[in-house]
Order: structure tokens, then sequence, then C-alpha cells
């Protein structure tokens, strides 16, 4: 023990040394865990006779790992797994969509509008001929809302468990849209330059990490209704 | 119930408690996450460039581990590209919170004889993990031919069962080594009182060390910063809560060490059971059971050399509080109690926001 170190002021420094034990033990904190479930996005956009939007329907097809999980044990082999097989599982994921938040941010005017509980019948689970599984939800806005002059998607798990990407060749539809609306992604802004920067400071602020780190990684669907 | 004497022996009464939650609708309701794969395993992550770094690498790893599953199919060769990645996945993935954090907490306490010892019990731990992982998919999926829902109830219950240990062992370790600074505390005012020769000085510290006494003993939970850091990180229900080589140090107990090992685990990782799953459906269960014990070699080896960083931390704190034996010690005991409110602090996320199937 090096007892030359030693100053007139032990309170502050083992103080001090009790901190720096403990940023070295929360530093893997800053490591992540990552996303075991990836999900390909296929989003439609519904709008009523008065041009508002009521509604958000998506198709996700699960990748093959998460796919397998899914249908073991539920199909004879060399057979896929249908509607009706599914439907307890499809049952258990629609039922704890409200608790994320649907995964599904639709921003209208600055603001997240609100969607209705999911019933019987919005949803189903279905095995591909490819064997991968995709969920097919209809979100209902609780109320119709005129889109402005611009609106936004986001489908992301907040957490980051699930990692979701809109398909690359048909990602999103306008369904009856008013004439002259248009839809495009925007790809999330890549993390690096400005993060690297904030890294000594998430170290602190970050050790709660996952509050919102799903949408960071999203795609954003813009919807321009001019 | 906790009455009050479970202060001294609180893990019956505490898993007792911990299993009445876990009945309630409450955490059932809970559970409910869309899409889950069992073993509660966290998604989640932290801003910044290495991290980014760190999901993409885990990213692609998963990838290359589908691929070589079915790269097996037409060429035998690929059990070596996927033990390979098996292995790269789990040195990553115990870098994540859940792993590294709940290990370090432990280590913290860790002295270098016991290192060695922790070493082996970390590896133990990850071995038995991976033995988990296999034996739920094993038993479930190959023999009962179980569904998701059902693997994930039963992963849940494992989950659970590793929880609840968890936080015995961090609460036991909590009045512990609460009691070893409390004494370490007591020696230091008693120094300072004798090198203070007043006599009319020499009585007051004393009183301070009990009344201060007092409140460390009746602490029994992590103070409220600590929970929240933990408790916010969904993915701190990590698998590798790691044995206490400290408490280990004076009377070494292998029955000890075995339940440490058992508590750290008995969850299966949600990253196993997955690629278990998938290369049952490929039919090459065999090649699935080799890749996850490749993960659970990557796994020890990161906890391994986090044990060594958390050491080093330690030491860190001893040396800067360098000064008389008594000093040197209550930084020591200082550590270790913290570091038992962390234990105590992850077995609680744990629990409540990675048990709820984040």
């Amino acid at each position: 023990m090096d007892r030359s170190v030693n100053s007139a002021t032990p309170a502050p420094r083992l103080a001090l040394a009790l901190i720096l034990a403990a940023t070295l033990a929360f530093l893997p904190a800053v490591a992540a865990a990552h996303p075991h479930v990836w999900v390909t996005v296929k989003s439609k956009i519904g709008f009523n006779a008065d041009g508002k939007v009521v509604s958000v329907i998506h198709d996700w097809v699960f990748d093959e790992m998460y796919s397998s999980f899914a249908t073991q044990g539920l199909a004879q082999p060399g057979q896929l797994v249908t509607r009706d097989i599914f439907a307890p599982l499809a049952r258990e994921n629609a039922g704890g969509l409200a608790e994320i938040g649907y995964f599904t941010t639709l921003k209208i005017g600055g603001k997240a509008v609100e969607f209705g509980p999911v019933k019987d019948g919005d949803y189903w689970m279905e095995e591909r001929p490819d064997h991968l599984v995709t969920f097919h939800v209809d979100l209902h806005l609780k109320t119709p809302t005129a889109p402005g002059p611009y609106f936004s998607l986001l489908v992301a798990d907040p957490e980051y468990f699930i990692d979701f990407e809109f398909d690359d060749n048909d990602p999103i539809a306008l369904v009856s849209a008013p004439s002259g609306c248009s839809a495009s992604i925007a790809k999330p802004k890549p993390l690096e330059d400005q993060d690297k920067q904030k890294l000594t400071e998430s170290f602190f602020t970050n050790l709660a990490p996952g509050s919102n780190f799903g949408f960071k990684m999203a795609s954003r669907v813009i919807v321009a209704c001019p | 119930m906790i009455r009050f004497a479970s202060l001294r022996r609180p893990a019956p009464a505490l898993i007792a408690a911990l299993v009445a939650l876990a009945a309630s609708p409450a955490f059932a309701q809970l559970a409910q996450r869309p899409f889950m794969v069992g073993g509660g395993e966290g998604g989640g992550g932290a801003s910044g460039g290495l991290t980014g770094w760190l999901i993409e690498m885990q990213s692609q790893l998963t990838r290359l581990i589908a691929a070589n599953v079915h790269a097996l199919h037409s060429d035998p060769a690929a059990i070596w590209g996927l033990i390979g990645f098996g292995f790269a996945y789990g040195v990553f993935h115990a870098a994540g919170p859940g792993h590294g954090k709940a290990v370090i907490a432990s280590y913290m306490m860790a002295s270098d004889r016991a290192l060695k010892r922790g070493i082996v019990l970390a590896f133990l731990a990850a071995m038995l993990q991976g033995t988990v992982a296999v034996a739920l998919v094993g038993v479930a999926a190959l023999i009962f031919n179980a569904t998701a829902m059902e693997m994930n109830a039963a992963a849940d219950w494992l989950a659970l069962a590793s929880c609840s240990g968890v936080i015995a062992i961090g609460l036991w370790l909590t009045v512990t080594k609460g009691r070893a600074l409390l004494a370490a505390l007591k020696a230091r005012f008693a120094h300072r009182a004798a090198l203070a020769a007043a006599p009319v000085y020499a009585d007051a510290p004393w009183r301070q060390a009990a009344d201060l006494g007092a409140a460390v003993a009746f602490r029994a939970g992590p103070p409220d910063g600590v929970t929240e850091a933990a408790a916010g990180d969904p993915a701190a229900c990590g698998h590798a809560h790691s044995p206490d080589p400290a408490a280990l140090e004076a009377d070494f107990s292998w029955r000890g060490a075995a339940a440490t090992v058992a508590a750290a685990g008995s969850r299966p990782c949600s990253g196993a059971i997955l690629v278990l799953v998938f290369a049952l459906a490929q039919g090459l269960f065999a090649a699935g059971i080799g890749a996850v014990f490749a993960m659970s070699f990557g796994v020890a080896l990161t906890t391994g050399a986090l044990a060594f960083a958390a050491v080093f931390a330690k030491r860190l704190a001893m040396r800067m509080a360098a000064g008389d034996d008594s000093r040197i010690m209550l930084a020591a005991r200082g550590v270790e109690f913290l570091a038992a409110l962390l234990v105590v602090a992850f077995g609680l996320a744990l629990l409540f926001v990675a048990g709820s199937g984040a």
C-alpha cells in the first residue's frame, strides 16, 4: 500500500475513492444489450371519407429465429401454423400491445394520437409458406384526426427488445387518402457523431438506458398532405 | 409476511413474499409483453458510439449464427463457424448490462485469493446457465413438444427463482457487510478518538458511531439512487449474477458457493433459447447445444475479465484511502457494503423490470 499518497483530507478522498469504484462498477451499464427479435414492417394508414386519419394497419414479419420459437409445438411437421392455431399466442401478444403503446407513434400536428383497444378480429398471426411468422393488427384512432400539412408514423419498441424496420420495397401505403398526400421514409440519424461526444455524460445519465433507445434507432414515415 | 425478526434471516420470508407477488395478477399482467422470449431478458441500450457498435455486433452475430445453422445442412464444417460466432456472441453479450454490473458488484468484494475461486464460480454459473437453457428447450420442446407460451411460462419461473435467489443473497450480504462496515467505523472512530488525546472528546465519536450503525442496520433495501439506476435498466435482468467471493474469503463453504452459482445460473438466456429452438426446428438440435455452450464460454470469459476490473477498482479505492489500517479497512468495508446493496438492487431490477417480460 502506497501510504505516501495519503493527504490531510481523508474524508473527501475516501468519498472520491468510493465514487470511483462505483463508477467502475457501472461502466458496463453503457454497454448495451441488443434486440432479440427482428420485425419487418409494412404499414397502411387509413383515411375516412372526410379525409381524416382513422387507422393504422400493420403487417409485421418476424425473423426466422422468433418464427421458429413462435411456431414451436403448434403444427405437425410439414404443415403451416394457421391463424386458428395461432389464436392464443396472437391474443396474448395483442393483449400486451396497449401497455407498450402499440409500438406505434402516430404524431399529427406534433401530438401523438391515441389508439383504441385492440379487439378480437383486429389481429391475427400466421405462418407464411416461407415459414416466417406474420402478425397483423388494425389500430383504430380513438378520434379521427385531420392530417394537417404533414404527420409522422414511427414503429419502434422503446426498450429495443424488438428491432422494427420498414420493408425496403413496400414500407407504407395510404388507403383512401386525400389526393396529393404522399409518404416517404426517413432513416434514423446516425448515432455516432453527436452521441460519441455525449458518451462521458451518458455514463451517468444513461445508467437507466432503454427508455427511448428503440425510438432513436427507428425509421420514420413522413406523410405530407399539402 | 415479513416479520421484524426476518431482518436477521431475510431469505425465507423474502422468497415467500416474492412468490406471492409473482402469483399475483399484477405480475401476470406485466408478463404479457408482446412477442417476448422466455428468460425475461431485456433489450435496451444506452446511446453512444460504442453502444451502437456493440448492438450492431450482436445483431450481426445472431444473423451469422442463424446462417451457420442453415449452412450445416450442406456443410458440416459450418459447426466451427457456429461455435466461433456463438463464443463471440457470449463475449459481447456478457458485456451488456445484466451480466457486467451484477458481476462487478459482487466482485467488488473480491480479494486476490477469492478472485481465482470467483472466476471458477462465474464459469460454473455460465455453464449452468447454458445447461438450463438446453434442459429447458430439450425437455419442453423436444420431449413435450411445448409451445412458445409454455416455454415462456417455464422460463419465467426459472427467472423468478433466479431473481429471488439473487435478492436473498444480496440481502444476506447487506446484513453481513453492514455489520462489518459498522465494525470498521467503530474501529476508525476509536482510532481517531485515541489520537485525540483529550479524554473529553474520546467518548463522543463512539456515540456517533452507534447512531450511524443503527441506521445502517435497518437499511435493508438499497438507497433510492441505486434502486432507480438499476430499476430503470430493463436489461439489468441479465444472467450471470455472480458469486460473492468475499463472503467466501473468511469461511468458504462449497454449499454457499453452490447456492450462489444456482441463483446466478438458473435463469436461461433468451438468446440461447432462441438459438436452441431454431436449431431444433432445423433438425439440428445438437448443433444448437454446441452453439449455446460456446456462448457460455464467451460469457464466462467476459465476466472473468470484469471480475479483474472490479478487483482493480477495489484496490484503487483502498489505495486512495491509504492511511492507517483503520482507514483502509473502512474503505474496503464501504466498497463491500455498497456492492452488497447493488446486488440487492440488481435482484429487484431483475424482478420488477426484466421480470415484467422486457
